[in-house]
C-alpha cells in the first residue's frame, strides 16, 4: 500500500472503531478490547514502518482538496517529531486499552468507554499528523470534546461532572484563542501549510502581529498542557477512569500542547517575549506543581501535579530558546510518558484491589502485592531522577542547560539553576512520598476491600513500561537514541545540535546537583512526614490558590451576577420599551438618513387652502385626538371618535377623486367597528376614579411617550408634505392607465390594477385575510371569558326577570321582542343587500367597486342578520360554511391564474371578452372577473367567519358550563 | 429555461397555497389526509427547489424572470430567479420537511388548521424569496407573518398568546413601518420593481436624496426588527421559546427572511455602483450586527431553559450576519452565506430537539441551571468510596445526546462540524478583507465577537446538556417517536454534509456573492424579460 | 390643502403612536388603527393630490393619462386596507384571549406590580 493511503488509513482507522465500538452491545467487554486494542496496534505498526522515511529528517506528505477557495486543504505530514508522537499515542494507547479491559467493571458501559478513547486516540493522531494549521485545530478541539467525555464518563458522580465541565470549558476556550492566533498567523503568511508557516520564520519574527499571534497560540498551548495559571483542570480531571489518566493525561493530551510548542518553536522561539512567556510559565508551572503534588493525600492527585510540573519542566526547556534545550525537551516528553503512564496505572492497580486511593489510608502494601510494589518503586525512582533510569537523563540535561541558560536578564541566569535543583528536590520527596506511604509502614486496616497483586494482563502494561525505562535508563544511545535524532531534525532540521545520549558525563555541576537533590528530597519528606500523617487537607502557604473555586465562582459571577443583570439592564420582557424602541430607533433612522440633505419642502403655501377641507380636517383631527385621550376609561366614546377619524379620511379620498377607497374604507370602517362591538363586552370595566395617584415615574414616562409621539407625528407629516409639494416623478402608473381599457379590459383603473396588473398582490392580500379569518377562528375556539365578563347583561336579566315574573311569557320573549321591529326590517333589507353586493361586484371593473367591496357587504349582510335576529335564528334558518368560503375563493382565483398555463403565457394573465346584458349594460367578461370572484367568496368567508365567531361568545354566558362549541359545526 | 419549465419559477408560491387552500375544503377531521397533502407538497417543493437551484447554476449569470399577467417589467409584478433564492427556497423547504416531519407525531393535532396554516408559512417565505417587487414583498412578509401568527398560538395556552401578543404588536408596528418607506420610495422614484429602483436610484435629483434616504432608512427598520438586530429583538427569544416546537424551528429562517431581503436590497440599491447613495447605512449594520452578538452572548449566558437559550442564539446569528454584511466584501458574503445555511440548519435541529429533551423531565427539575451553581451542586463527594460502575445511557438518551452535542459544536463553532468551518470562512475572510500587512480595527471587533459568542455558547450548552443528559436527577426517559428524531437526524446530516463538501458549497456560494456584488446583470435580466405574448412560446430568461 | 393633508397624518400618527406605547391592549388597537388609517392617507398622497380629476376612464376614447390620478398608489392603499383590516381583527381577538387567560388586558398579561 502506498505512504499516503497508510497514512489516511492510521488517522482513520481509530474513527471507524470508534463507529463500530458504539455499536457493540453494552457488556460486550472482551470484543471491545480486543477492537480497540487490535486497531492501536495496527496504527503502532504502520507508525513503525515509516521510520526509515523519516529517519533521516525525510518528510512524508498527503494532500485532498477540502476548501480550495480558502486555501484550505486536507493535508497529512510526517516527520520525525510527528512520528515519535504517533508512536508514542498508539503504543501506549496499546497498553492502556490492555490495562483498562481488566480495570473497568462489568457493569460499567463498556461501548460508549471504547468509543470515546478510539475516537480520541484518532483525534490526538490527527494533531500530530496535521500538515495545516486550520486542521491542526480542528482536532485540537476534536481532543477537548472527546477528553471531556471520557472524564465524565462517571456521568452520576458530580465530581466527574464538574471536572469534565472544567477541562472542556478551559481546554476549548484555549483551542478558540488558538484558532484566532492560528487564523491571524496564516494571514500574514498566506497560507495556513506548515511548510510554508515554517519556512517563514523571519516573515513571522520581524511582524506588527508577531506578539498577539504568539500570545493567542500560547493561551491555546498552556491550557492543553495545564500551564500555570491554567493548571487547575488537570487535577480535577482524575475523576476520569485511570486508564484514561493513564493515556490522556500523562502520554498523549496534555502533551498537545508542548507539542504545538515544539512545532512551532523554529518560527516562534528566539524572542525575548517568547523568553519571558513560555520560560515563565514553564519555570512557575514546574515549582508549584512540583511543591504541590508533595502535600496530595489521593494518589492521582500527587500524580496529577507531578504531572503539572514535568509539563512545566518541558515548557521551561522550550522556553530557554537553545537548540539543545529543546532536544532535552522532546527527550523528556518521551520519558515522562513512560514513567508516568506506568504510575498512574500502578496508582489505578492499588485503587482496583484496595478500593481507596487515599494516602493516608494506605500503607504496607508491600507485603500484599510486591510485584507491584517493585515496578511502581522502579518507576517513581524514574520520576524522581535517579540514575540508571530514564528519567535521571533528561533531567540531567535539564540541569545543564538551567546552567548554561543564557537569559534577557543576568539575575535570571544566577536563579535558574537553584530553581532547578528545588524542583529536584521536591519530585524526589512526593516520589518518595508515593513509595513510602502506599507500599510501607505497618499492614493496612479497614480498606474497603483486602488488597492482593491484580491479574497478570492488568500488570503486564506496567511491566513494559517499567522495562523500557530500565532500558533507556542505562543504554539511552542504542536504544531510544536513532528516534530522538529524528524528532529533533523534524523540530530543528540544519539547525539541531549535537548531543551526547550518555549516562555517564564524569563528576561535574550537574550531577552534584542531582545528588543535593536527591539528599534534600528524602531530608524534606522525613521533616513533612509527621505533617503529612497529620493528613490535613490542602498545601502550605498556596491554600487559597484553589483553581476549583475560583472557576466555579466566576461562571457564577458571569452568568449569574454579570449577565442576568445585564440581561434585563440591556433587554426587556415588556411590551411597551419594545414599541417605543420600534417607534425610537425608526425616527433616529429617518432623522439620521435626512440629515445632512435638507427637506427643501416647498413653503406652506395657504393660498391653497380649501376651507371646507380645513374644515373636516379640523373634525377629524378633533376625533383623533379624543379617540387618544378617550381610549383608556371611555372605550366606546374613543370608538365612535375613531370611526370619525376614519370617516374623515373616506372624505379625503372622495376629495382627491378615489371614489374606490373612499367605498372600500368606508366597508372596512363599519365591519371594524362591529367587530370591536362585540369585542368590548369581554373587556373589564374600567372606572376612572381607580385610578391611583400618578407616580413621578408614570408622569415623566408620559411626558416622554407625548414628546416621542409628537416627533413621530411631525416627522411623518414633514416627509408627508415634502413629498407631496413635489412635481411627480414620471411614475410607472401611466402605462396602467394607458392600458387599463385597451388590454386590461376595465374602464376603473384601479380596479384593473387590482385584479390584472398587479393581481398577485391581491392574491397574497386574500390570503392574508383567509389565514387571519383561520387563525380567529382556532383562537376563539379555545376562548375562555374572563370570569366576571361571563354574566349575563343588566338589561337581558332585567327583561328575563320580567318574563320569569309572567307565567305567560317564555323567558327571552322581551329580548326578543325589544329587538323586533330592527329584526323585521333586516329580514326585508336582507334579500336588498344581497342585491347590492351582486350589483357592487359585477361593475367593479369599470366604476367603483368590485370584489372586495361587494364581499364586504354581503359579509355585514350576514352579521346584520345575526345581530337583529340573534345567533339561533339565523343559525336555524341559514347554516353558513365560512372556512369553505375561504377556500373556494382561493382554489378558484388560483384556477383563474393558472388557467393562462393553457394558453402558454404566465400565471394570471388575463383574457377579455363582453357580454351585453339587460340594465347592466356591457359586462366585461374578463378572466379578471373570475378573479374577482375568488375574493368575493373569501372575503365573505373571512370576515363572516371572524364575526361569527365573535358573535357566538356571547352565548356562552347561556352555556358556559359546557366546552366551547366551535361556531359552525361543519368544521 | 422555456415553455412548461419556465413555470417552475412561481410553483414554490403556488403548490402552497393550491395545498392550503384545498384542504379548507375537507373537513376538519380528516387529518390524515391533510398531513399527506402537507407532506406531498412539502417533498415536491424540495424537488422543485433542487430543480431551481440547477437552473440557477445551470446559466451561469442568467437569471430566471417570471412575468405575472405577462405585464413587462417594471410595469407588473416579476418573480426572479437567481442563485441566492434558489439556495434560500431549498434551505427553507428543507427545514420544511423537517418541522412538518416533527409535528406529525403529535403537534398537528394540538388545534385546527394547523396544515393549512403550515403551508401559507411557506407560501409567504418563498413569495418574499422569489419576489422583485417591494410591494409585493410587503404582500408575502404580510402572507408569512399572518401563517406565523397562527403558528405562534398554534396550541393556545397562556405563555403562547402572551408571547403572541407582543409578537403581533411589535410586527404590525414593523409592517406600517414597510409601508411607509415603501410609500416614499415610491413617491420620489415612481417605481416598485427593485431592478428598476436601482435604476434609477443614481438619477434621483440632489434635493429628493434626503426622502430617499430617510424611506430607504425606515424600510431598513422593518427587516431589522425581522431579522431581530439590537435593540428591536427583544420580542424574538420569548416568542421562539412559546411557539411549538415545529413552528419555532420554521421560525428559525423567517428571521433569516429579513438579513435575506437586507443582503438583497442593500446590495442591490446601495452596492458599489450606486453612486452617490453607495455604502448607504453600512456601519450601522456593521455595529449593530455587532451589539446584537453581545446581547444575544449575554442572553444565552444567563438564560436557564434551553429554549430561551435557543432563542438567543438565533440572536447570535443574526448578530453576526449582519455585522458582516456591514462589510461589503465578495469573499465575507460568500463566507456570511456558509455560515447562515450552518446556523440555520442547527438552530432548527435543536428546537426540534429541545422539545424531546424537556418531556422527560420531571417538572420539579425544570433547569435551574444557573441558580443551582450559584448556591452550589447538591453535596460535595468526598474521595469516592461507592462502586464505580457507570450508568448505561438508555439507547433513546444516548441519541438524544448526540443530537444535543451536535448542536452545541453546531452553535458553538467547534470541529468537526460545518459551524467551525463556516466561522473559519468568515473569519479568514474577514482577516483577507484588510490587507496582509496589517488587521484592522473592524476585523479585530468581528474576530473577537465572533470567538466570544462561540465561547459563551460552550459554556451555556454545556450547563444546559449536563443538566439534561447527565445529572442523575429523577427524570423518565421520554417516550421519543422515531418520526420526532428523524427530522433531527436529517438536518444535523445536511450540517456534516456542508462539512465535507464545503468544497463545492463555497464554489456555489461563491458565485452567489459575485452576482450580487455586480448587480447590473440582474437589473438588466430583469428589465429586458420578453413577454409571452411577443415569443411564441412562453419565453423568459 | 397637501398642508392640511400633512397636518392630518402628522395628527393621526401622533395620536397613534401616543395610543400604542399605553399599557392597555385596548389603546393599542385603537392606536394601531389610527396608524393605518395616517399610513394609507400617506400612501395615497405619494401619487399626488388632484381635486376633482376622473376617476375612471371613459371607454374608447383616446386616453391621456396626465388627466387621470395616479392609479396605483390608490390601488396599494386598498391592497394596505385589507391587510390592516385583518390584523386588526386578529390583534382584537388575541387582547379578548388574553384578557381572557390572564384575567386583565395590560399588554403584559399582568398589572404592574404584581
Amino acid at each position: 500500500m502506498s505512504d499516503s493511503m497508510l497514512l489516511i488509513l492510521l488517522v482513520a482507522l481509530p474513527f471507524v472503531g470508534s463507529l463500530i465500538a458504539a455499536l457493540l452491545p453494552t457488556n460486550a467487554r472482551n470484543a471491545e478490547a480486543w477492537l480497540a486494542g487490535l486497531i492501536a496496534l495496527a496504527g503502532l505498526l504502520i507508525t513503525a514502518s515509516f521510520f526509515p522515511a523519516v529517519a533521516e529528517g525525510g518528510v512524508l506528505r498527503f494532500r485532498a482538496e477540502w476548501l480550495p477557495t480558502f486555501g484550505l486543504d486536507f493535508s497529512l505530514r510526517l516527520d520525525g517529531f510527528a512520528w515519535l508522537f504517533s508512536a508514542l499515542v498508539t503504543g501506549i494507547g496499546v497498553l492502556v486499552v490492555l490495562y483498562a479491559r481488566y480495570y473497568m467493571s462489568p457493569q460499567d458501559p463498556v461501548p460508549r468507554f471504547f468509543s470515546f478513547l478510539l475516537a480520541f486516540m484518532g483525534s490526538m493522531l490527527g494533531i500530530v499528523l496535521s500538515g495545516n494549521l486550520i486542521q491542526l485545530v480542528f482536532f485540537w478541539e476534536l481532543t477537548s470534546l472527546f477528553s471531556f467525555l471520557l472524564i465524565g464518563y462517571w456521568h452520576h458522580r458530580a465530581d466527574a461532572r464538574d471536572g469534565a465541565r472544567m477541562a472542556l470549558t478551559i481546554t476549548a476556550t484555549g483551542g478558540l484563542a488558538l484558532l484566532a492566533g492560528v487564523l491571524v498567523l496564516g494571514h500574514i503568511v498566506g497560507s495556513y501549510e506548515l511548510d510554508q508557516v515554517l519556512a517563514s520564520a523571519d516573515l513571522i519574527r520581524a511582524h506588527p502581529l508577531y506578539l498577539p499571534i504568539l500570545v493567542l497560540i500560547l493561551l491555546g498551548a498552556f491550557t492543553k498542557s495545564a500551564q500555570f495559571p491554567f493548571h487547575f483542570w488537570l487535577p480535577h480531571a482524575m475523576a476520569a477512569p485511570t486508564p484514561v489518566s493513564a493515556y490522556l493525561h500523562s502520554a498523549t493530551m496534555v502533551k498537545a500542547g508542548v507539542f504545538l510548542l515544539a512545532r512551532l518553536w523554529p518560527v516562534l522561539a528566539g524572542s525575548d517575549a517568547w523568553f519571558w512567556l513560555v520560560g515563565g510559565a514553564g519555570l512557575s508551572t514546574l515549582l508549584i506543581g512540583s511543591y504541590v503534588a508533595i502535600f496530595q493525600h489521593d494518589l492521582k492527585g500527587l500524580l496529577a501535579y507531578s504531572t503539572i510540573s514535568h509539563l512545566g519542566l518541558i515548557t521551561l526547556l522550550l522556553g530557554l530558546n537553545s537548540p539543545l534545550a529543546a532536544v532535552a525537551a522532546i527527550f523528556h516528553i518521551l520519558n515522562h510518558a513512560t514513567f508516568k503512564a506506568s504510575l498512574f496505572m500502578a496508582a489505578g492497580i492499588i485503587d482496583h484491589e484496595s478500593g481507596t486511593r487515599d494516602i493516608r489510608r494506605l500503607s504496607g502494601l508491600y507485603r500484599l502485592m510486591p510485584i507491584t510494589a517493585t515496578l511502581a518503586m522502579v518507576a517513581a525512582a524514574a520520576m524522581a531522577g535517579v540514575p540508571l533510569l530514564n528519567g535521571f537523563l533528561s533531567k540531567e540535561m535539564f540541569f545543564t542547560e538551567a546552567l548554561t541558560a543564557t537569559a534577557p536578564l543576568q539575575s535570571l541566569e544566577a536563579i535558574l539553576p537553584y530553581a532547578a535543583t528545588l524542583y529536584g528536590m521536591f519530585s524526589v520527596a512526593y516520589s518518595l512520598r508515593f513509595i513510602h506511604g502506599a507500599f510501607f509502614g505497618p499492614p493496612p486496616v479497614g480498606l474497603p476491600r483486602t488488597p492482593h497483586e491484580p491479574p497478570h494482563w492488568m500488570r503486564f502494561p506496567v511491566e513494559l513500561l517499567v522495562l523500557a525505562c530500565l532500558v533507556v535508563g542505562i543504554l539511552p544511545a542504542i536504544t531510544v537514541g536513532p528516534f530522538l535524532d529524528a524528532a529533533a531534525l523534524g523540530v530543528l532540521g540544519a539547525a539541531k545540535p549535537a548531543y551526547n545520549l550518555a549516562v555517564w558525563h564524569g563528576f561535574n555541576l550537574p550531577l552534584l546537583m542531582s545528588v543535593i537533590a536527591l539528599i534534600g528530597g528524602v531530608l524534606l519528606y522525613l521533616i513533612l512526614q509527621n505533617y503529612l500523617l497529620s493528613g490535613v487537607e490542602g498545601t502550605p502557604f498556596v491554600r487559597r490558590l484553589a483553581g476549583k473555586r475560583l472557576f466555579e465562582r466566576s461562571l457564577v459571577v458571569l452568568s449569574w451576577r454579570i449577565a442576568r443583570p445585564l440581561e434585563t439592564l440591556l433587554g426587556t420582557r415588556r411590551l411597551q420599551p419594545q414599541l417605543r424602541l420600534v417607534v425610537v430607533v425608526a425616527l433616529l433612522a429617518g432623522l439620521a438618513a435626512v440629515g445632512g440633505w435638507q427637506l427643501a419642502a416647498g413653503p406652506p403655501q395657504f393660498s391653497g387652502l380649501d376651507p371646507a377641507l380645513t374644515l373636516v380636517w379640523a373634525v377629524g383631527i378633533a376625533c383623533a385626538i379624543g379617540a387618544a385621550y378617550q381610549a383608556k376609561y371611555h372605550r366606546l366614546a374613543a370608538l365612535i371618535l375613531m370611526g370619525g377619524a376614519g370617516l374623515v379620511t373616506c372624505i379625503t379620498f372622495i376629495w382627491f377623486s378615489a371614489p374606490d377607497l373612499a367605498l372600500t374604507q368606508l366597508l372596512v370602517e363599519i365591519v371594524t367597528t362591529v367587530l370591536i362591538l362585540l369585542g368590548l363586552r369581554w373587556l373589564p370595566k374600567r372606572i376612572p376614579e381607580d385610578e391611583p395617584m400618578v407616580q413621578p415615574v408614570t408622569l415623566a414616562r408620559r411626558i416622554g411617550d407625548f414628546a416621542i409621539a409628537m416627533f413621530a407625528g411631525g416627522g411623518v407629516a414633514l416627509l408627508a408634505y415634502a413629498v407631496m409639494t413635489r412635481p411627480l416623478p414620471d411614475t410607472i402608473s401611466r402605462y396602467f392607465t394607458e392600458r387599463a381599457y385597451s388590454e386590461g379590459g376595465g374602464t376603473n383603473v384601479v380596479n384593473v390594477i387590482l385584479v390584472d396588473f398587479r393581481g398577485f398582490d391581491t392574491l397574497g392580500e386574500i390570503t392574508v385575510l383567509g389565514v387571519v379569518a383561520l387563525t380567529v377562528y382556532a383562537l376563539l375556539r379555545r376562548f375562555r371569558p374572563a370570569p366576571e365578563s361571563i354574566a349575563i347583561p343588566e338589561q337581558q336579566r332585567v327583561q328575563n326577570a320580567y318574563d320569569d315574573a309572567r307565567p305567560d311569557r317564555r323567558l327571552g320573549d322581551t329580548v326578543a321582542e325589544y329587538l323586533l321591529v330592527p329584526a323585521v326590517l333586516m329580514r326585508l333589507l336582507f334579500p336588498m343587500m344581497l342585491v347590492m353586493a351582486l350589483y357592487l361586484f359585477l361593475r367593479g371593473h369599470n366604476l367603483p367597486g368590485g370584489g372586495f367591496v361587494a364581499g364586504l357587504t354581503m359579509a355585514v349582510t350576514f352579521i346584520v342578520q345575526y345581530m337583529a335576529n340573534g345567533t339561533r335564528w339565523v343559525e336555524s334558518r341559514l347554516r353558513l360554511h365560512p372556512v369553505r368560503w375561504i377556500g373556494l375563493g382561493l382554489v378558484f382565483a388560483l384556477l383563474t391564474g393558472i388557467g393562462a398555463w393553457l394558453l402558454a403565457h404566465p400565471f394570471l394573465t388575463s383574457h377579455t371578452r363582453y357580454l351585453e346584458l339587460p340594465w347592466l349594460g356591457s359586462i366585461p367578461l374578463a378572466s379578471a372577473l373570475f378573479f374577482d370572484l375568488g375574493v368575493f367568496s373569501l372575503v365573505v368567508g373571512a370576515t363572516a367567519l371572524i364575526l361569527i365567531a365573535l358573535a357566538h361568545q356571547s352565548l356562552r354566558s347561556v352555556l358556559v358550563a359546557r366546552p366551547v362549541s366551535p361556531p359552525s359545526k361543519e368544521d | 429555461m422555456s415553455g412548461w419549465l419556465h413555470h417552475l419559477i412561481i410553483v414554490p408560491v403556488l403548490l402552497p397555497l393550491t395545498v392550503g387552500a384545498g384542504m379548507l375544503l375537507l373537513e376538519e377531521p380528516r387529518r390524515r389526509l391533510k398531513a399527506s397533502l402537507s407532506l406531498f407538497s412539502t417533498l415536491v417543493l424540495i424537488s422543485v427547489a433542487i430543480a431551481l437551484l440547477q437552473l440557477a447554476q445551470g446559466n451561469g449569470a442568467e437569471i430566471g424572470v417570471y412575468l405575472l399577467g405577462d405585464w413587462p417589467a417594471p410595469f407588473g409584478i416579476v418573480l426572479v430567479l437567481d442563485r441566492l433564492s434558489a439556495l434560500m427556497l431549498l434551505l427553507s423547504s428543507v427545514l420544511a420537511l423537517a418541522s412538518l416531519l416533527f409535528s406529525l407525531a403529535r403537534w398537528h393535532r394540538a388545534g385546527p388548521h394547523f396544515h393549512p396554516l403550515f403551508q401559507f408559512l411557506l407560501v409567504g417565505i418563498n413569495g418574499a424569496f422569489l419576489t422583485g417587487d417591494l410591494f409585493n414583498l410587503f404582500v408575502f412578509f404580510e402572507v408569512m407573518l399572518a401563517a406565523s401568527y397562527g403558528l405562534v398560538l398554534h396550541g393556545s395556552g397562556t405563555a403562547r398568546v402572551k408571547a403572541g401578543l407582543h409578537y403581533i404588536a411589535v410586527n404590525l408596528a414593523a409592517s406600517l413601518l414597510f409601508l411607509i418607506g415603501v410609500a416614499l420610495i415610491y413617491g420620489v422614484t415612481g417605481t416598485l420593481n427593485m431592478a428598476d429602483l436601482a435604476n434609477r436610484l443614481p438619477a434621483v435629483a440632489t434635493e429628493d436624496r434626503a426622502l430617499l434616504q430617510a424611506g430607504a432608512a425606515i424600510l431598513g427598520i422593518a427587516f431589522l426588527v425581522k431579522a431581530g438586530m439590537w435593540p428591536l429583538c427583544f420580542w424574538l427569544p420569548t416568542t421562539y421559546a412559546a411557539a411549538s416546537a415545529p413552528a419555532a424551528a420554521m421560525f428559525s429562517i423567517m428571521s433569516k427572511v429579513g438579513i435575506y431581503v437586507i443582503l438583497r436590497l442593500w446590495l442591490l440599491l446601495f452596492g458599489a455602483d450606486a453612486g452617490s447613495v453607495a455604502g448607504f447605512g453600512g456601519s450601522w449594520l456593521f455595529y449593530g450586527g455587532l451589539l446584537t452578538v453581545g446581547f444575544g452572548t449575554i442572553g444565552a449566558l444567563a438564560s436557564q431553559d434551553m429554549s430561551r437559550l435557543a432563542g438567543y442564539n438565533v440572536l447570535v446569528s443574526s448578530g453576526t450576519l449582519l455585522a458582516v454584511l456591514g462589510v461589503t466584501d465578495m469573499a465575507i458574503t460568500a463566507g456570511a452565506l456558509f455560515y447562515l445555511l450552518s446556523s440555520t440548519l442547527a438552530i432548527s435541529a435543536f428546537f426540534l430537539l429541545i422539545e424531546l429533551a424537556e418531556r422527560g423531565r420531571r417538572a420539579g427539575a425544570d433547569i435551574l441551571a444557573v441558580t443551582l451553581e450559584a448556591f452550589g451542586e447538591t453535596e460535595e463527594e468526598p474521595l469516592h468510596e461507592e462502586e464505580e460502575a457507570g450508568i448505561a445511557i438508555p439507547a433513546t438518551m444516548a441519541i438524544l445526546g448526540l443530537s444535543f452535542v451536535f448542536c452545541a459544536l453546531l452553535l458553538a463553532g467547534l470541529p468537526p462540524l460545518s459551524g467551525f468551518i463556516g466561522k473559519f470562512i468568515l473569519l479568514a475572510a474577514v482577516l483577507d478583507s484588510s490587507g496582509t500587512a496589517t488587521v484592522s480595527l473592524d476585523a479585530w471587533l468581528l474576530l473577537a465577537a465572533v470567538i466570544l459568542s462561540g465561547l459563551a455558547a460552550v459554556i451555556a450548552m454545556t450547563r444546559a446538556g449536563i443538566r439534561t443528559f447527565w445529572a442523575p436527577l429523577g427524570r423518565s426517559v421520554p417516550r421519543v417517536r422515531l418520526i420526532e428524531i428523524t427530522p433531527i437526524g436529517l438536518l444535523l446530516l445536511l450540517c456534516v454534509l456542508l462539512t465535507v463538501q464545503a468544497g463545492p458549497v463555497m464554489y456555489y456560494l461563491q458565485g452567489t456573492a459575485e452576482a450580487l456584488h455586480a448587480p447590473q446583470r440582474y437589473i438588466e435580466g430583469v428589465l429586458s424579460a420578453p413577454r409571452a405574448g411577443q415569443t411564441a412560446q412562453g419565453g423568459g430568461a | 390643502m397637501e398642508l392640511i393633508v400633512a397636518l392630518g397624518i402628522g395628527v393621526l400618527v401622533a395620536s397613534g403612536v401616543w395610543l400604542i406605547l399605553r399599557p392597555r391592549t385596548y389603546q393599542v388597537i385603537i392606536g394601531l388603527s389610527l396608524l393605518s388609517y395616517a399610513v394609507n392617507l400617506l400612501i395615497f398622497g405619494m401619487g399626488r393630490l388632484r381635486v376633482n380629476a376622473a376617476p375612471v376612464l371613459e371607454a374608447g376614447a383616446a386616453v391621456d393619462a396626465s388627466q387621470y390620478t395616479d392609479p396605483l398608489p390608490q390601488a396599494l392603499v386598498l391592497t394596505a386596507i385589507v391587510i390592516s383590516f385583518a390584523t386588526t381583527a386578529l390583534f382584537l381577538v388575541v387582547l379578548l384571549a388574553s384578557r381572557g387567560l390572564t384575567g386583565t388586558d395590560h399588554v403584559d398579561g399582568r398589572e404592574p406590580g404584581t
